[in-house]
């Protein structure tokens, strides 16, 4: 049977083929990336610097935003990637080739997030070095280095959230309106554009639900020192206890769905 | 020779809200080991249904099915080992940008753990069995749908399955790339001892290549037996076709009012099913004549076409199940 192992570095292998396929393409999609970072120091200008330096303990928000988008990217690939996959394979007929295959399904979707995680990175490292120059006076080696654990916990915790979403694809076929609605949730709620801080209470509970907050107020606090939304060692056991739930959440899903997908065949949209 | 295959009662009724199909009503059979096994009927039968049970992608609602020794449903992940699969429209189902030999190193190490080398080794052996080694370096969205499809049967024997399911294997190639196919998968499933179940509406492929076939109509199975057998039941053994599919309606009720013509049916030909064709035909040229029609009569062997359009509109036709 395959290893989780073996399915990565062959979709790896897979994506890397594929978007390198269009060169002139390729190239534009890096150098998009360097000019949206330095495209962020204009948008800083209309915004308010006392009122972020009162509530997260920095006045640095084009190295804030950019860290956040950097997330978005992540978040997007981790939660709707392997969805996304599946849709494709759904309107191909390809999941048939795919679900007759003997692997786990958990390990292949987890596997397919991890490669596509890795190419998102690939696009998104400019503009995170973008941010890291930015935030030059606070930055530190232990900084970068909790930073990028922080952001590696965080996708992983959101990949199992991805395997749940797609699940949900092999139940209920077309899903699009479901991301959305979910996407948007998890970009309101998360401080991914305005700070945490700013929510009100409710929808705060709400957000501590979701990995994105903490890995997120995690990584700006090791990188640029901003002030974090709770003590930093709850936010750490807070992400490890989430990956841990979300992890026995998303192999119960995955079993249940597909199990429940063969009722009624898994061919087609 | 052991049993590759073998399906118990099995049901498979689709529910929806408003709807409630059984595509499968108590269907049993067995394939043996080595067999090729032709899985005929119309369309919407349960052919596609069938195989998909067997390939662990759809759960029977009820009944028993094993392939290789395993149980489809508790099994699962054992009979996926054993077996190769190509659906029913899946010329679509790979990597468009990637060439044809990059997709099927990645099905073939990714999804069937053979290793990189071997794998190399077996596309091109298999390329060069059904003659497309010459473009296996073209990107798959290049490819006709003929081709595409060709593809998409290579991978399904790239792993060198003890037990292989094609849903229409043929259905876009043309005449010459399907008889090549054909005569290639037989010789292979003969060199490596693999099952081979393909369903098809081709009379000709089903003929040539299944060792036995089965008839499946309404979910239900007609008939297993080889194609000889299959022929020789249909009851009417006797054809005479007429050169044109151009008869009045009185001259058609003027031949089936003749004594021992059974039926007839309209293709590119008029064919008539009679008892005894001999001794019709002299009555048969008389009434063509007095209707002022010159065209050749002949007489010829029931095809497996006929054998099939007979079980399929005689639906209620009794079992024969031959092991």
């Amino acid at each position: 049977m395959p290893n989780p192992v073996k399915l990565f570095y062959m979709s790896v292998w897979r994506n890397l083929l594929t978007m390198t396929r269009y060169k002139a393409n390729f190239v534009f999609e890096i150098l998009s990336s360097f000019l949206f970072g330095f495209g962020m120091i204009i948008f800083a200008v209309a915004f308010d610097v006392n009122l972020l330096s009162n509530m997260v303990g920095s006045t640095n928000y084009v190295a804030f935003i950019i860290i956040g988008i950097s997330f978005q990217s992540w978040q997007g690939t981790a939660l709707w990637g392997s969805a996304s996959m599946f849709q494709g394979e759904l309107s191909t007929g390809q999941i048939d080739y795919t679900f007759s295959c003997p692997f786990s399904r958990y390990w292949y979707i987890a596997s397919n997030i991890a490669a596509s995680a890795l190419q998102s990175t690939l696009f998104f490292i400019p503009m995170f070095c973008v941010a890291l120059y930015l935030t030059s006076s606070t930055l530190t080696s232990l900084g970068v280095f909790l930073g990028l654990i922080a952001t590696l916990l965080t996708v992983a915790v959101m990949a199992q959230l991805g395997a749940v979403f797609a699940s949900l694809v092999l139940k209920y076929r077309q899903t699009t309106a479901i991301f959305s609605f979910f996407n948007f949730a998890f970009q309101m709620l998360t401080g991914m554009f305005v700070p945490f801080q700013l929510l009100p209470t409710l929808l705060q509970i709400v957000g501590y639900c979701l990995p994105i907050t903490f890995g997120m107020d995690l990584v700006r606090h090791h990188v640029m020192g901003t002030l974090p939304i709770m003590s930093v060692t709850y936010e750490w056991i807070g992400l490890v206890l989430q990956l841990i739930v979300y992890t026995i959440i998303a192999k119960m899903a995955v079993m249940y769905l597909e199990k429940s997908a063969k009722e009624e065949g898994l061919h087609y949209l | 020779m052991g049993t590759s295959v073998l399906c118990e009662d099995l049901i498979k009724v689709y529910n929806s809200r408003k709807t409630k199909v059984t595509a499968l009503d108590n269907l049993s059979l067995t394939v043996k080991e080595g067999e090729v096994f032709g899985l005929l009927g119309p369309n919407g039968a349960g052919k596609t249904t069938l195989v998909r049970i067997l390939a662990t992608l759809l759960k029977a609602t009820r009944g028993h099915a094993e392939v290789g020794g395993f149980d489809v449903d508790k099994q699962e992940n054992k009979v996926r080992q054993i077996i190769g699969y190509a659906g029913q429209d899946s010329e679509r189902s790979a990597y468009w940008r990637l060439t044809v030999r990059e997709n099927l190193l990645y099905f073939a190490h990714a999804l069937r753990d053979i290793p990189i080398r071997v794998s190399k080794e077996r596309i091109d052996e298999i390329a060069e069995g059904v003659g497309f080694k010459d473009r296996l370096d073209r990107h798959f969205i290049a490819l006709s749908g003929g081709e595409k499809q060709l593809v998409i049967v290579m991978r399904a024997i790239l792993h060198n399955p003890q037990v292989c399911f094609l849903d229409e294997p043929s259905k876009s190639l043309d005449p010459m790339t399907a008889r090549r196919v054909r005569t290639y998968l037989k010789k292979y499933a003969q060199e490596h001892g693999m099952t081979l179940i393909i369903t098809t509406h081709n009379m000709l492929e089903a003929e040539e290549v299944c060792d036995r076939l089965a008839l499946i109509n309404h979910g239900k199975l007609r008939f297993t037996g080889t194609p000889a057998e299959f022929k020789k039941r249909v009851k009417f053994k006797e054809t005479l076709e007429i050169g044109t599919n151009n008869l009045s309606k009185e001259l058609e009720s003027n031949l089936l009012t003749l004594s021992g013509v059974r039926d007839i049916t309209h293709d590119v030909n008029v064919r008539l099913y009679c008892d005894d064709a001999f001794e019709v035909l002299p009555e048969v040229v008389d009434l063509l004549k007095n209707s002022g029609l010159k065209v050749p009569v002949k007489m010829v062997e029931p095809s497996l076409e006929d054998a099939f359009a007979f079980f399929v509109e005689n639906g209620e036709e009794e079992v024969k199940t031959s092991a």
